[in-house]
């Protein structure tokens, strides 16, 4: 599904985007089918993004259902603008900022709630596990939401510097110094 | 691994970690904002929810079709009451860098707002994505987006342009609601944002439409006039030069206004390219934590980008040619001017923060900076660490951040809390577990130099040294403000170099700037030039 999303063409891509653009439209005029597409298509980007924010898989879960219910409502206010994954995301973005608000904090950051994110999934590979786990805990706030959002959500660079309000050198400098850190702790460089 | 194998495994991780809560998320959907009232009523107003985004030609013959369709099928003296409350008269975008349009009736009421691009939606977000305005008058809801624009730094510069464009079939009404409508936002930004500018025009939706808008799907017809007239102006319009639009689109408000002003015909790099440009230069491109700003200067001789860079260790302006993005004047390589010499950026180019809370900086001496080997240290025993050195205990504390971070290869933790109105931030060594740095920001207690009651123990010193000297009402000098800065270091002259003492006002009060290195350690202070006080100071080693 969205693992794909890296190695798209263009071509793909557009198709994608339109895909999405008609489902949130269809979204929009009460089609609850193809709003439960939209949610298979979407949801992972959603979580990534609100995770990466959060720091915490029951807040993340949280804030990608109320991001998924404000789309519905929302939607039919919603005029193709280019990117609609953006939208998606500028959404759970304001609601994530809106929750570290209301909570007085900033970032709760502790090792359970990182160790907690993959336990209850039981088809992750011990790897992939891990993998999560050292983008989580290893990257820096910036990184770490740069990284997931190309990955997880198939944003574009320049998207990305849109959504988190970054120059574009400084997204393309840190995911590519996010993928290096990475690298270098998958190969057992943990500490250079 | 490549990189995309890399982004596949982590796209693949996030899919299996994802919880799967659609019965939950539908369970939780019920209406829909804006929609439900009309689709009751009215058969065709989902209809008009989704007429594309572009305004104008093709969209008001397909309107009345829809509306005489519905007299036609019988809505009877509905349809009139319709065709007055629902159907287009005017367009009218507002186009800084987000762009906004908004539809309005024969009434002067707003049918729909639309965000045409996510800068624009993220401005839109606290009035539930613009349906909070449906059916309110145009003014009030051009002056609502006009003050969410303020209130997110849209019209910090002081050059900011706003662009107000009303397209209409009728002139004369479009000329009117024009006129209205500048007066009105006029007004509001005389109070909120005085340096803007507010450009208007007219568009006849008459007019043939323009075959570029049709390759920006986020441009609002007025964004797409006033690039046109740039494109007429520097001659690429004759050419068809979809390129050239698509390089003038990408330009804010502000830039393309400039270029029209001054006859410019070459296109300027834009605002993202000159900060790409900066941070290149000065070598800060792998920085976490360094941001810029950048204000558009094309009307100048010569047209430049006026960037400030942030970084952790100080602020610093470049200018950047406008056309070839030269980096014009500003430090090359600020992290080899830090490693080499004392921060000392040209106070001429430094744009002081004005705006600071009483603070109380304090950079801690990190011991054996060399010890970068051995096991690291868990972010418990990183947490203790800050806390003994800010002599608290966990229960005194709230608002915990602790993030690890690795600078230069060496892994260090970020810790943030706060104590009753004092905001700590420490930076732990991961190995040693050495202070690597240590500041105290005090809220409120904007007078108060030291800590505010509840640090007993902290590093953080009195700050009255040198108040035996102040006169209440007269400058202490520089050479009060320098002994004050020593004695506070425990140091004499004699061990110092590059010694720099500067007289400077913040906000309209007196100040010292003290710089000094003893061997590898620079020392920056800043003392209150009236009663001597040690107002922030930081100590860093190279």
């Amino acid at each position: 599904m969205l693992a794909a999303l890296s190695v798209q063409t263009t071509e793909e891509e557009a198709r994608r985007r339109g895909e999405l653009e008609q489902l949130l439209l269809r979204t929009g005029q009460g089609d609850r089918e193809a709003f439960a597409r939209l949610y298979g298509l979407t949801r992972d980007g959603v979580y990534a993004l609100a995770l990466s924010l959060l720091h915490d898989a029951h807040e993340a879960q949280d804030i990608a259902q109320d991001t998924f219910v404000k789309v519905w409502e929302s939607a039919p206010a919603y005029r193709p603008q280019g990117s609609p994954m953006a939208w998606l995301l500028t959404v759970a973005r304001n609601l994530a900022r809106t929750r570290l608000r209301q909570g007085g904090r900033q970032v709760g950051l502790d090792e359970e709630a990182w160790n907690a994110i993959p336990a209850a999934a039981p088809d992750v590979s011990p790897e992939d596990r891990q993998l999560l786990q050292e983008a989580l805990a290893r990257l820096s706030p910036e990184e770490r939401q740069i990284v997931l959002l190309h990955a997880a959500a198939g944003l574009k660079h320049r998207e990305t510097a849109q959504l988190l309000e970054l120059p574009l050198s400084t997204v393309l400098s840190k995911y590519h110094r996010g993928l290096k850190k990475l690298k270098a702790l998958m190969k057992g460089e943990d500490h250079p | 691994m490549t990189d995309q194998e890399l982004d596949r495994r982590l796209a693949q991780a996030v899919s299996h970690t994802a919880p799967n809560d659609l019965d939950t998320i539908l369970s939780r959907c019920g209406a829909q904002n804006g929609s439900v009232m009309e689709m009751k009523e009215l058969d065709n107003q989902n209809i008009i929810e989704m007429q594309p985004v572009k305004p104008g030609r093709k969209l008001r013959p397909w309107l009345a079709a829809a509306c005489a369709a519905l007299v036609l099928l019988g809505a009877g003296g509905g349809g009139l009451v319709y065709q007055q409350s629902y159907a287009v008269a005017s367009v009218v975008s507002l186009d800084i860098n987000p762009s906004i349009e908004l539809k309005v009736n024969r009434g002067e009421r707003v049918i729909s707002c639309t965000a045409l691009n996510t800068e624009a939606a993220a401005v839109l977000f606290d009035m539930n994505g613009g349906a909070d305005l449906k059916g309110t008058k145009v003014d009030v809801a051009v002056n609502a987006i006009v003050g969410a624009l303020v209130r997110e730094g849209y019209m910090d510069s002081i050059s900011s342009a706003i662009l107000i464009s009303v397209e209409d079939k009728d002139q004369e009404r479009a000329a009117r609601l024009q006129a209205e409508l500048v007066a009105s936002v006029d007004g509001v930004l005389k109070t909120q944002a005085p340096g803007t500018s507010v450009l208007s025009q007219v568009l006849d939706a008459n007019a043939p439409a323009t075959e570029y808008m049709a390759f920006d799907s986020g441009l609002s017809a007025g964004k797409a006039a006033l690039v046109r007239k740039v494109m007429e102006m520097n001659g690429t319009i004759a050419t068809n030069s979809t390129t050239a639009f698509d390089q003038l689109a990408a330009l804010s408000v502000e830039e393309l206004n400039d270029l029209l002003e001054t006859g410019e015909t070459r296109i300027p790099i834009g605002k993202s390219a000159a900060a790409m440009a900066v941070e290149t230069y000065a070598g800060t491109s792998a920085l976490n934590s360094t941001t810029t700003d950048v204000d558009p200067e094309l009307d100048e001789n010569p047209p430049h980008y006026e960037v400030e860079l942030k970084t952790a260790w100080g602020e610093f302006d470049y200018m950047v040619d406008a056309f070839t993005g030269e980096v014009l004047s500003g430090p090359k390589d600020v992290l080899n001017i830090r490693a080499d010499t004392p921060v000392t950026p040209d106070p001429a180019l430094t744009t002081p923060d004005t705006t600071p809370p009483a603070e109380n900086n304090v950079w801690q001496n990190p011991g054996n900076a060399d010890v970068v080997s051995g096991t690291a240290i868990d972010q418990e025993t990183a947490k203790k660490a800050a806390l003994d050195h800010a002599g608290l205990t966990e229960s005194q504390v709230t608002n915990w951040k602790i993030e690890r971070d690795w600078d230069d290869s060496r892994l260090e933790y970020e810790i943030e809390f706060w104590c009753g109105t004092a905001e700590y931030d420490y930076t732990i060594d991961g190995y040693s577990c050495a202070v690597l740095k240590h500041e105290v920001d005090h809220h409120q207690e904007h007078d108060a130099p030291h800590h505010g009651g509840t640090g007993a123990g902290t590093a953080t010193p009195s700050g009255d040294i040198g108040a035996g000297t102040a006169t209440p009402s007269g400058d202490i000098g520089a050479a009060a403000a320098k002994a004050a800065a020593l004695a506070h270091a425990g140091v004499t002259e004699s061990q110092t170099s590059k010694m720099k003492v500067e007289q400077d006002w913040d906000d309209g009060r007196l100040e010292y700037e003290v710089e000094f290195d003893v061997g590898r350690t620079e020392y920056e202070y800043t003392i209150d030039g009236v009663t001597g006080a040690i107002l922030e100071y930081e100590q860093d080693i190279d």
